[in-house]
């Protein structure tokens, strides 16, 4: 690696990580007023975060709405790349448009949208809204993790499957979904971490349920306290070990699935 | 006919169709319609009221094009810094790749709140970068110009939107046949040119891709500019929200979000046209070289 490399490559972590690090930096800092210089090391921020009820609550109602748009999210998402890979599928760039859709469309106005039509069919707004509409936009990430294995798999197996009598159900439950474990794993995690990080969404949609992002965007508006901080860099270090695992979980099983593919 | 993978298209095109087309069509109807201030409601009284507003009054025009603008810069800005790190990205070792992945997009993971208030701390008067400036004595009172400006909004949405434009450039260079690029080198071309006669033409199917998703991410950003523009952080979506939620004119704002959409994906859509047509991004998807 030339010495130009590893000078862009260093710029770019620092410019992605100089944020994060200060930010960490004043979680354990001994002062209420977050400027330098440093004022000395403690931890009372993070003790004040678990007395701090509204906080915690976010963070439940966080965590339980973040799960089914987990599981729904890689599930509309597979379903989704299995349909946009197969051959013979017609108008493909059209459905392409569509998936990625939700992407594209700035996220106040799809929200915005979302809750007039809820409004005037009558629907409330509230946990099951934002579930829907959170799932939405994990999509197209979704399809795209998977996607992306799926039109990497030899299509062979599939269709020697097929000649061999499996139905498709079949084929799919024992040749495709195995390979593809690892990918819908992604799925879910990112899905998760898209639910975990929103606040437009929220901000439309939510009702009265209050997720994290919301509770934290309130106290933004007031004041700047350190334990907001340390509230960030626990959720940064919770996401960061999904990001972690899921990546692990995909490396052991692509190792175990190699032997299979290419016998040494 | 059997069943097969294509007919999954069909359950997922209905959710799309219900939880975004059908919204976004809404919008259509709803900006015909009038809303009756008295008893506080909207009636399906057509008229083009709201769509000769949007027309006459020079305001939504300004700020329209003024997301188009910020667009643009992030979008150019983007790929400016992009192409260097896609660059160095692609000349890693195989097995670095993945940790490189994980590195890009981990920053990506944060939620929006979070950044914006990190960014806070990194920008204020008291912050990091005026810290730093003041040990070394380059500057003797804080810059303000560093947060709530125009400047703050561009870093920012540069900062929220680098890993797509970054992510994009690099699938693309990692396709580029890189016997080409050395090719040009032992014919004895510089760097320089080796990048603007080999990689930049072989690349701009991915260059389109990442303008196009900047653009209409860092386009359609609302909270980045009203949290740390200040005075600079009007934006069309404020307007809408604001029309939506306070003022209670929905069809103003339909008709509103309707513009700044059609303008956003008329632009996004120009812009990779353009670049897709270009003699390189033809090639690539020739499958033969210029």
């Amino acid at each position: 690696m030339s010495r130009t490399v590893s000078l862009v490559l260093a710029l770019g972590v620092g410019f992605f990580y100089l944020p994060i690090v200060v930010l960490a930096i004043f979680s354990f800092n001994a002062s209420s007023l977050m400027a330098f210089p440093l004022s000395g090391f403690t931890l009372s921020w993070y003790a004040d975060l678990f007395g701090n009820r509204a906080f915690l609550e976010g963070f439940l109602t966080s965590f339980l709405i973040a799960q089914p748009v987990g599981i729904l999210g890689a599930f509309i998402g597979l379903m989704a790349a299995l349909a946009v890979t197969a051959p013979g599928l017609r108008f493909r760039a059209v459905f392409v448009v569509l998936v990625i859709l939700p992407f594209l469309v700035p996220k106040t106005v799809l929200s915005i949208a979302q809750a007039m039509l809820m409004n005037w069919v009558g629907l409330g707004r509230g946990a099951t809204a934002l579930i829907a509409a959170q799932t939405l936009v994990a999509v197209p990430f979704a399809t795209t993790i998977i996607a992306a294995v799926l039109i990497r798999l030899d299509p062979r197996l599939e269709e020697a499957a097929r000649d061999l009598g499996a139905t498709p159900w079949q084929s799919f439950r024992r040749v495709l979904l195995p390979q593809l474990s690892g990918a819908l794993g992604a799925a879910y995690s990112i899905s998760v971490i898209l639910s975990l990080a929103d606040l437009t969404i929220s901000m439309f949609l939510a009702g009265r349920t209050q997720p994290l992002s919301l509770v934290v965007a309130s106290e933004f508006r007031r004041e700047l306290k350190p334990d907001l901080n340390a509230m960030q860099v626990s959720v940064l270090v919770l996401t960061a070990v999904i990001v972690a695992l899921t990546e692990l979980n995909r490396r052991r099983l692509r190792r175990r699935a190699s032997p299979m593919r290419d016998p040494e | 006919m059997p069943f097969s993978r294509v007919h999954l298209a069909f359950p997922v095109a209905l959710a799309l169709v219900l939880g975004c087309v059908l919204p976004l069509g809404l919008l259509l109807v709803f900006s015909v319609f009038t809303v009756d201030m008295d008893a506080f409601e909207m009636v399906p009284d057509l008229s083009g009221h709201s769509w000769g507003q949007i027309l006459s009054n020079p305001v939504f025009a300004f700020l329209i094009g003024k997301a188009v603008v910020s667009g643009l810069v992030t979008a150019g800005l983007a790929a400016l810094v992009g192409y260097p790190l896609a660059l160095a990205m692609a000349r890693l070792p195989v097995v670095w790749k993945g940790v490189a992945n994980i590195v890009l997009l981990t920053p990506l993971y944060t939620g929006e709140i979070v950044r914006i208030y990190a960014w806070r701390i990194v920008l204020g008067s008291e912050g990091l970068v005026n810290a730093v400036l003041k040990g070394f004595d380059l500057i003797d009172a804080p810059l303000k110009f560093l947060l709530f400006s125009p400047f703050t909004t561009h870093l920012v949405l540069l900062y929220n939107n680098l890993p797509f434009m970054v992510l994009a450039i690099w699938i693309s260079v990692e396709l580029v046949d890189h016997r080409l690029i050395e090719a040009a080198r032992d014919l004895g071309a510089r760097p320089v040119e080796a990048f603007t006669k080999v990689i930049l033409p072989l690349t701009t199917p991915g260059l389109a891709v990442g303008l196009f998703a900047v653009f209409a991410l860092a386009a359609g950003d609302m909270l980045t500019p009203s949290l740390l523009g200040g005075t600079s952080g009007a934006t069309p979506m404020a307007m809408i929200d604001n029309l939506f939620g306070t003022a209670f004119d929905w069809p103003l704002a339909s008709a509103l979000a309707l513009s700044l959409l059609i303008v956003l994906f008329g632009c996004a859509s120009l812009m990779a046209g353009l670049l897709l047509r270009m003699r390189g991004a033809r090639a690539v998807f020739a499958g033969r070289l210029p």
